[in-house]
């Protein structure tokens, strides 16, 4: 059961296109274990499609809509016989070294496009229990990455540079404020203080997506990690 | 010309025209994604270009030029081709489905003017607004009801709420990038999304 969800501004900026890629990533992966935001996503889309047939209708400006049609048909059928005359490539293998991985079992379609492209994991150590690995999205503003904690883990005391989301993928965690399982989607603003710990009998493993600005200050958890800042235990 | 039905007095008849020409279209995608009907294709981008045009042209700056929203129809119709195939009446009406292709293309359209590069390994903007997510189809009527019922809804937004769902979808602005423009408390813009969403859902047929 899912107890922790995007909130509707955000669903809204995702509809409409205007949320940044690697959180409408998040959202995207949420929305596959969560039916109640796919059925808001559904009347969301609605507003979209709405507004776009009430739109004033503007005629061609530069170019009758006849040629532009024109031209329209004849990508289409290049594109046919291009079909045709190619057999199609056959995909490229894709390494799947997470394949085994109970935790990575069942993550969402979205989730296995990304491990596609980041075939090779790098795991690194941040504390004890809690491991960390980045994934390579063609975005740099914010940060993609893994984490997984070992069973019963406390992770120590931290806060956060930027805004993070964490979507968990399987298992879950714990912290002052709550129980986070499968699915459960959670925002954390900067400055917001928690120590998450992983269920005694199962790893937890939880996908993030942080605002982060690369800022070396301060204590030396901070420069072994951007994302997070350790406090020393 | 301008068939503006939002905010107008006679909205309830215009709205009724709407609802069954919407599914008209809807059939038309069905026919283009079953037998790849021409004929079928070409109602449906007379129908659909002037409509991209105009949402388009509200957004203002670079992509009101009169190339970049030719070019938008044809990258938008083109997928429409390609895709017709998938497009299940139960799902979505026509509209709102060409609306979420026509939201991929700007979204592409944004990453490839950014600075920083789409290289081969990125996903592609289908990976993330992945819409055969939504496994449970209604049927068309109810469908069809849930449709005309947030049009309805729409109309009945108070102006500053309908304001800021128009400025969100057509100009395709962040709630910050709207609370800067309208010189409002990014709290405010949020709150005004949050009531406009309410009230759709309250009309939704459950
Ligand atoms: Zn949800």
């Amino acid at each position: 059961m899912i107890h922790y969800h995007p909130d509707n501004n955000m669903l809204l900026e995702y509809a409409s296109g205007s949320l940044s890629w690697a959180q409408s990533l998040a959202v995207s992966a949420h929305i596959h274990f969560c039916p109640q935001c796919a059925a808001q996503m559904k009347m969301l889309n609605n507003v979209g499609g709405n507004l776009l047939s009430a739109s004033a209708p503007v005629a061609s400006v530069e170019r009758e809509d006849s040629a532009i049609f024109g031209d329209l048909m004849q990508r289409i059928e290049a594109r046919e016989n291009e079909e045709h005359e190619e057999p199609a490539v056959p995909a490229k293998a894709v390494r799947e070294r997470t394949s085994r991985d109970p935790a990575f079992a069942a993550v969402p379609p979205v989730v296995k496009k990304l491990l596609a492209q980041n075939p090779v994991l790098k795991w690194r150590r941040l504390s004890k229990g809690l491991k960390e690995a980045r994934l390579k999205t063609g975005q740099n503003e914010l940060e993609v990455s893994f984490h997984r904690i070992a069973p019963g883990s406390k992770v120590a005391e931290h806060d956060h540079r930027g805004k993070e989301i964490t979507l968990v993928l399987y298992g879950s965690f714990s912290d002052g404020e709550g129980v986070y399982s499968t699915g459960d989607f959670l925002v954390r603003e900067p400055g917001q203080v928690h120590r998450p710990t992983a269920t005694q009998d199962q790893e937890c493993l939880c996908l993030s997506v942080v605002e982060a600005p690369v800022a070396l200050t301060g204590l030396l958890g901070r420069m072994m990690n951007p994302f997070l800042s350790l406090k020393p235990q | 010309m301008a068939v503006n039905y939002i905010n107008r007095g006679s909205a309830a008849t215009v709205q009724a025209s709407e609802k069954t020409r919407d599914d008209e279209w809807s059939n038309l995608l069905v026919r283009v994604g079953r037998e790849r009907d021409r004929a079928s294709f070409e109602q449906l981008f007379s129908h659909f270009a002037p409509l991209i045009r105009g949402f388009q042209f509200s957004r203002g700056g670079q992509s009101s030029a009169p190339e970049a929203a030719d070019e938008l129809i044809q990258e938008v119709m083109f997928r429409v081709w390609t895709k017709a195939p998938t497009f299940n009446p139960g799902k979505a009406s026509a509209s709102t489905w060409v609306f979420t292709i026509m939201r991929n293309c700007r979204i592409d359209a944004l990453r490839r003017n950014s600075r920083q590069p789409v290289t081969d390994e990125s996903l592609s903007v289908e990976d993330i607004w992945d819409d055969s997510q939504d496994e449970q189809p209604l049927v068309f009527l109810q469908q069809s009801r849930n449709q005309s019922a947030i049009a309805q809804g729409l109309q009945s937004l108070p102006p500053e709420q309908s304001h800021v769902i128009e400025k969100a979808y057509v100009e395709g602005k962040s709630h910050s990038e709207i609370s800067e423009e309208l010189g409002l408390p990014l709290g405010t813009v949020k709150s005004r999304v949050r009531l406009a969403l309410k009230k759709l859902q309250s009309t939704l047929v459950r």
